[in-house]
């Protein structure tokens, strides 16, 4: 598979309550996005350890994405202050881990945010496909 | 120590701004000069009421009376009198008709026909010493009340003297006591005391002189008062423009409370009585009593309906009595002296109705164009005539009499067919006037009625609070009208528009200033009816007052060319050369009168 | 109170001892003329226009009917001719004072006065005391009073300065019998405006209002300010008024919350170039309902300003709606009203120039167009373009006092001038001020309008994605009436059902605690946010109440342990789908 030819496949971990409800949302509205996202949803972005995405990344993801709710906005109060605290040592750690950090996003997405959704997805496919496939992903070589 | 003699010198207002204090201190002088010290006592005395003829001193127990004396008189007097033993005839009284000296004090007509109850001692004691006033029997009635009296039967006591209010508006004491005990007791609430010494009639000077001659009568009888209707709080409202009275005032409110006569426990009894001095600010209207309550309290003096009376609600909504000083005066001695000796003076019967008499006597301050002005005491029941022509020695000057003016601006003119009359709160009602508080003004034939009624009705203008619509209004209308009429511009039908507005003012007033501030101007038009219509249709004024009418002229027969005139003409008026015949500029004199003052041949006359 | 009997102008009366007269002749229906009396302020006695005759016994008294207490057998008599003498003189010497005066004139006809024989004077306070009273005794604020006496008396505040303790409550201004007491705007460019709504501090807000009751301003209450007034409370027979009512916090347990927390109309000032607030007779469209209301300030006439009947009036729609400077989405009711008003105009003032200016007419619902329909018949101009503007650029004196709007008129294909005498703007409806925070509160998102999430924009308009939260009416989007009423009934229906049932299932997704994993570390425990987790001393084990656990998994990513386990989000099972994710 040639490089221009790269499809992205991203992971995105979803709260339910916000982001996973404004992705449907992009879908209900028809916005076009690239289809390269895979979704996981989980009651709340603070449900996300870490270890899912260095998980997702060494098993073939080439991007992960984990989307809440607003800070202050989190259905459970404080979960996603959870997940933001992770991200930050999540970053350094797959740095540390020999992964590039601009492959996993920390995204806060709202329940009517399907625009926004849409926009990112288009972002992150676009960054994914000029990062290159993932050096770990075994099948991505392979194939 | 026994004097011999004592020499009392007049310490009323009238004769201390004729410099009796200086004569005074003159007698001490010179009586220490003479060595007499111990044997004649010098005493400022209250007001004698001889104001005429102040400053006036009398040497007691001779009972000669010395009028007009001064700082230089003094040596003399002391010679001739106090030495010599026999009077100084250059300072006795002159009687203006017999033009003979009386010495004796009981002599002289001012005060022989004179009956002192409130005044009673005046001219004997020194108003700065309690002990002057206890000697006398001072506080006695008080004592009598507080040991012998109930509160009732002091009450009763005075319901049947027929004691009838000395400020103007005659209401019986004794009711006006009772009422105001029943209410406090059904209302439990502490009644209070108040003595009216406003006085704010122009000319008068009863209260006044009779604080100044015995303040401690006051005292007394406000103590005795509180007694009878249980009130633990006394005021003295006295007007702002009496420093003299207020101090003297406040000695002897001093000096009762050291003797134990006022405040706590008083005479060792388990009744307590103050009274406070508060003074008024210059508004003739706070000596109506709701606004005299209302001044009291620190509000603006202004009246309120009596619908609701005042011994019920009145001061701080409380229970208040509040009488005139002459009325607090005449208490003591009745009580006294016994109910029975003060109907034996006055008029009409009180045993049935409290209304049906005038009894005791009233203060009257004389004043105007007689010869004797000054403060007499009357029985009630004694005629204009005998006031007027006996005690004030008839008219001055030789002019004749016109009309008195009895009650001040709340009261009427009474001409001469009036001059019979018995001097009672009835007859003067029935006559268009009132007693009011004792003003008397005689004028003479020089007098402008319609001027005279202009004066009292742009007097009240000035002083009526404002309050209510036909006071305010319709004393300007009166006065608008008036003053049309004084300067040739009244109109026929301004008769019968001035009573009608005095009709309506009587009718519809708030308070007393109003309801009787037309009595001037309808008692003038009731007997003086043809000088209205002298000054309306004729454009003259008979009395010769009223400016617009009259023009000064110079008797060319009379007028020696002195050129008085010309020197205190104030308008260059009067045109004429020394030694020369002088005549005056109509268009320039402004009619002030001050040549006529001047003129030693009495040659300029009005016409 | 004992009562007592008298008679007034021959008629019999009963009435309490000492009652004031005034309102004893009330009782009979016997009017008695005043000027300086108030029934809410204490009798004052001064103008003395209702001066009566009274006999008792012998004894005859006039006395002032305002103040007078009546006792047992008197006898009054409220039109004898020494009355009437003396009401005519005093009307006669305030004349003298006020020349000029309506209330005065007005007696002077009642009583036959021509040529008052004291002038007409130029004064124009009759000295009632009325304002200086009602400023001392019931407002408290202590500003006016009299000053000088005699003739020369006078209403003023302190040395005749503008006053500090004013407090603006204008009780002065409403007592006053001759209007001279006037309120005036200190501020440039406020011209007098008509009161739109309730001019007095306690007011029913309107007369539809549900519930009816009146309500107290707390701002403008003189009370608040002064401690004083409380007139409301004497004259209240129901003794309803209480100002010393707190705010209480309730707490009430409930199973299911619907919010139907109403909307906004934008506020008219935003838009400056249509001059709402800065030239009168532009009106919002809530303004436009509370003029045209029988129970509005003039009764339901359509007037200007100055009162004047409008012969021209524009109604803009899309004011604020369907822009991408303020709001893009549609308003949706508007254009429905602004019909309404159109022909409402018609209806009411035949010959007047009604423009409608329109970008789009939208009448979606039962019987809408055929009601647009109608309008063009009944002669309402409609103008397909927005208006730029709205001034005062009048040309000539024709055109004196008229708004000016340019409006684009695009089937024309023309830039119009129209002078009108009115305009009505169809402004935006918008979220309430706070309806983000109100939505937090109930766990409910908001929109980038701030209408609150629907759980599904077609599925489920009137459920939010919180369980038993629901949602009606404009909170969820901009609708008018009849939808307002269809989504009150779906939400009732869906609360019904909820509440009717007797178990309710719940998604377990609820997080466990593996005791013999569990280290003790506890961790877990204070992220929780609902406090479900407790330590224990005793076994030194973590526990998960799962009563309180809401299932977010924030504990489950946090134990170092993998003691705690999420059911239906296990770990296991997240990596199972991490794994079919990325198996294509």
């Amino acid at each position: 598979m040639s490089k221009s030819e790269f499809e992205p496949r991203i992971v995105a971990l979803l709260c339910n309550w916000c982001t996973y409800t404004g992705a449907d949302l992009a879908g209900t509205a028809r916005m076009k996005y690239p289809p390269n996202v895979r979704t996981l949803r989980v009651m709340c972005s603070g449900r996300v350890d870490p270890a899912f995405v260095i998980f997702a990344l060494q098993n073939g993801a080439d991007g992960v994405m984990i989307g809440g709710c607003h800070i202050g906005d989190c259905h459970y109060a404080k979960g996603n202050y959870s997940s933001r605290r992770r991200a930050v040592i999540l970053k350094d750690t797959l740095e540390s881990l020999g992964i590039d950090p601009r492959r996993f996003r920390l995204e806060w997405i709202s329940a009517s945010e399907g625009d926004k959704f849409a926009e990112v997805i288009k972002k992150f496919t676009k960054e994914l496909k000029e990062l290159g496939p993932n050096p770990l992903n075994k099948g991505a070589q392979d194939a | 120590m026994a004097y011999r003699a004592n020499v009392l010198i007049c310490g009323g207002t009238g004769c201390v701004s004729g410099g009796s204090f200086a004569v005074k201190k003159a007698l001490e002088t010179e009586i220490e000069k003479r060595g007499l010290k111990n044997e004649i006592m010098v005493i400022a005395t209250g007001c004698q009421g001889f104001c005429g003829e102040g400053p006036i001193v009398i040497v007691q127990p001779d009972g000669v009376l010395y009028c007009k004396v001064n700082v230089n008189d003094v040596p003399q007097l002391v010679e001739e009198h106090l030495l010599k033993g026999r009077p100084y005839k250059k300072k006795l009284y002159t009687s203006p008709v017999e033009k003979a000296p009386i010495p004796a004090l009981k002599e002289i007509p001012f005060f022989a026909k004179q009956r002192l109850v409130v005044l009673r001692n005046r001219g004997l004691i020194d108003p700065e010493k309690i002990e002057d006033y206890i000697a006398v029997d001072g506080f006695a009635a008080l004592a009598k009340c507080l040991t012998e009296m109930t509160p009732e039967s002091i009450i009763n006591e005075i319901k049947k003297s027929g004691l009838r209010g000395r400020g103007g508006g005659g209401f019986p004491t004794g009711i006006k006591w009772e009422s105001c005990r029943k209410a406090a007791i059904h209302r439990n609430v502490e009644p209070v005391v108040i003595c009216n010494a406003d006085e704010g009639d122009p000319g008068a000077f009863m209260d006044r002189s009779t604080i100044e001659c015995d303040p401690c009568a006051i005292i007394e009888g406000m103590t005795i008062g509180a007694r009878a209707i249980g009130a633990k709080q006394g005021f003295v409202y006295i007007r702002q423009e009496y420093p003299l009275a207020r101090e003297r005032l406040a000695k002897a409110l001093e000096q009762a409370r050291s003797y134990g006569l006022l405040g706590d426990n008083i005479l060792g009894t388990d009744f307590s009585f103050d009274i406070k001095i508060v003074q008024g600010a210059g508004a003739f209207v706070c000596g109506e009593s709701t606004a005299l309550m209302a001044s009291l309290e620190g509000k603006v003096g202004e009246p309120r309906a009596k619908y609701i009376h005042t011994v019920e609600y009145g001061y701080e909504n409380r229970p208040s009595c509040l009488n005139n000083v002459e009325t607090w005066a005449n208490v003591p001695p009745i009580i006294l002296r016994g109910a029975e000796w003060f109907t034996s003076m006055g008029t009409g019967d009180v045993s049935e109705n409290p209304w049906g008499g005038s009894k005791g006597t009233k203060v009257f301050s004389l004043a105007g164009n007689v010869n004797n002005t000054g403060l007499i005491e009357v029985p009630m029941g004694i005629t204009l005539r005998e006031i007027i022509f006996d005690i004030g020695g008839g008219i001055a000057k030789g002019k004749k009499f016109k009309a008195v003016q009895t009650g001040g601006p709340s009261g009427g003119f009474l001409p001469e067919s009036c001059i019979d009359l018995p001097v009672d709160f009835d007859s003067l009602l029935e006559a268009g006037t009132m007693m009011g508080s004792g003003g008397m003004v005689v004028a003479d034939e020089d007098t402008c009625m319609v001027d005279s009624a202009k004066f009292f009705v742009s007097f009240l203008m000035e002083e009526s609070c404002g309050k209510c619509t036909p006071c305010r209004e319709g004393l300007r209308s009166m006065y608008n009208i008036l003053d049309a009429i004084t300067k040739g511009k009244g109109k026929e039908e301004d008769i019968e528009t001035l009573q009608e507005i005095g009709e309506v003012m009587m009718d519809c007033c708030l308070c007393a200033l109003g309801s009787s501030a037309p009595n001037p101007v309808i008692s003038t038009i009731r007997y003086f009816k043809d000088e209205y219509l002298e000054h309306i249709r004729n454009k003259k004024c008979p009395g010769k007052v009223c400016k617009a009418m009259i023009i000064y002229k110079i008797n060319s027969e009379l007028c020696n060319g002195c050129h008085a005139c010309t020197k205190v003409c104030p308008s260059d008026a009067i045109i004429g050369k020394q030694k020369e015949l002088h005549r005056i500029d109509v268009q320039k004199c402004i009619k002030c009168g001050a040549c006529i003052d001047v003129c030693p041949q009495e040659a300029i006359y009005k016409e | 109170m004992e009562t007592i009997k008298l008679k007034i102008n021959g008629f019999e009366v009963e009435a309490y001892d000492k009652q004031p007269l005034i309102e004893v002749a009330e009782k009979l229906g016997i009017r008695i003329p005043t000027l300086c009396h108030n029934p809410i302020i204490e009798p004052y006695g001064v103008c003395r226009v209702c001066t009566v005759e009274v006999r008792h016994g012998r004894r005859v008294r006039m006395v002032t009917a305002c103040n007078y207490p009546v006792s047992n057998g008197i006898e009054v008599f409220t039109d004898s001719e020494r009355v009437i003498r003396n009401r005519k003189m005093i009307i006669e010497w305030l004349l003298g004072r006020c020349g000029n005066v309506p209330v005065l004139n007005k007696l002077a006809e009642e009583y036959g006065i021509a040529e008052p024989r004291f002038g007409r004077g130029t004064d124009n306070c009759i000295l009632c005391g009325l304002c200086v009273r009602v400023c001392q005794d019931i407002v408290g604020a202590n500003v006016l009073g009299f000053f000088d006496r005699g003739p020369n008396r006078y209403v003023s505040t302190s040395y005749d300065e503008t006053s500090d303790l004013c407090i603006t409550c204008g009780a002065c201004a409403s007592v006053c019998p001759t209007g001279c007491i006037t309120i005036e705007g200190l501020q440039e460019g406020i011209y007098k405006e008509m009161p739109m709504g309730p001019i007095t501090p306690i007011h029913i807000d309107f007369m539809q209002a549900v519930p009816k009751k009146a309500v107290i301003d707390h701002d403008s209450c003189i009370n608040f300010k002064t401690g004083g007034c409380k007139v409301c409370v004497d004259v209240c027979e129901a003794e309803a008024i209480d100002h010393s009512m707190q705010e209480t916090e309730k707490e009430v347990d409930v199973g299911t919350i619907l919010l139907s927390t109403g909307f906004k109309l934008q506020d008219g000032r935003e838009l400056k170039e249509y001059g709402y607030g800065k030239y009168p007779n532009i009106l919002t469209s809530l303004d436009f309902e509370v003029l045209n209301n029988a129970n509005g300030p003039t009764g339901g006439k359509i007037v200007t300003q100055d009162g004047k009947i409008p012969k021209a009036i524009g109604i803009i729609h899309c004011v604020g709606s369907r822009d991408k400077k303020y709001h893009e989405y549609c308003s949706r009711v508007c254009c429905m009203y602004a019909l309404k008003f159109a022909h409402l105009i018609k209806e009411k003032i035949h010959d007047c120039e009604v423009y409608n200016f329109y970008i789009d007419m939208r009448c979606f619902g039962k019987g809408y167009e055929e009601f647009y329909n109608r309008l063009l018949r009944e002669g309402v101009n409609f103008v397909r373009g927005k208006v730029a503007e709205i001034s005062d650029a009048t040309l000539d004196k024709s055109e004196e006092g008229k708004l000016i709007l340019r409006a684009e008129d695009t089937m024309v294909g023309t830039v119009r001038r129209i002078p009108v005498d009115m305009v009505v703007l169809c402004l935006a409806v918008e979220a309430q001020e706070d309806a983000k925070s109100t939505a937090r509160l109930f766990g409910c998102a908001v929109g980038k309008d701030y209408f609150v999430n629907e759980k599904h924009p077609k599925l489920a308009p009137v459920s939010t994605p919180s369980d038993g939260v629901f949602i009606a009416g404009m909170v969820q989007g901009p609708k008018d009436i009849p939808d307002t009423v269809a989504q009150a009934g779906a939400a009732s229906s869906a609360i019904l059902s909820l509440i009717q049932q007797k178990e309710v299932e719940t998604e377990v997704v609820t997080a466990v605690i593996e005791e013999s994993m569990c280290s003790g570390c506890h961790i877990c425990v204070d992220l929780c946010p609902y406090n479900a987790i407790t330590f224990y001393q005793d076994r030194k084990k973590s526990e998960i109440n799962e009563a309180l656990c809401k299932g977010c998994g924030t504990c489950v990513a946090a134990c170092p342990a993998g003691a705690a386990q999420q059911r239906n989000f296990k770990d296991v099972q997240i990596y199972a789908e991490i794994r079919g994710l990325l198996a294509i």
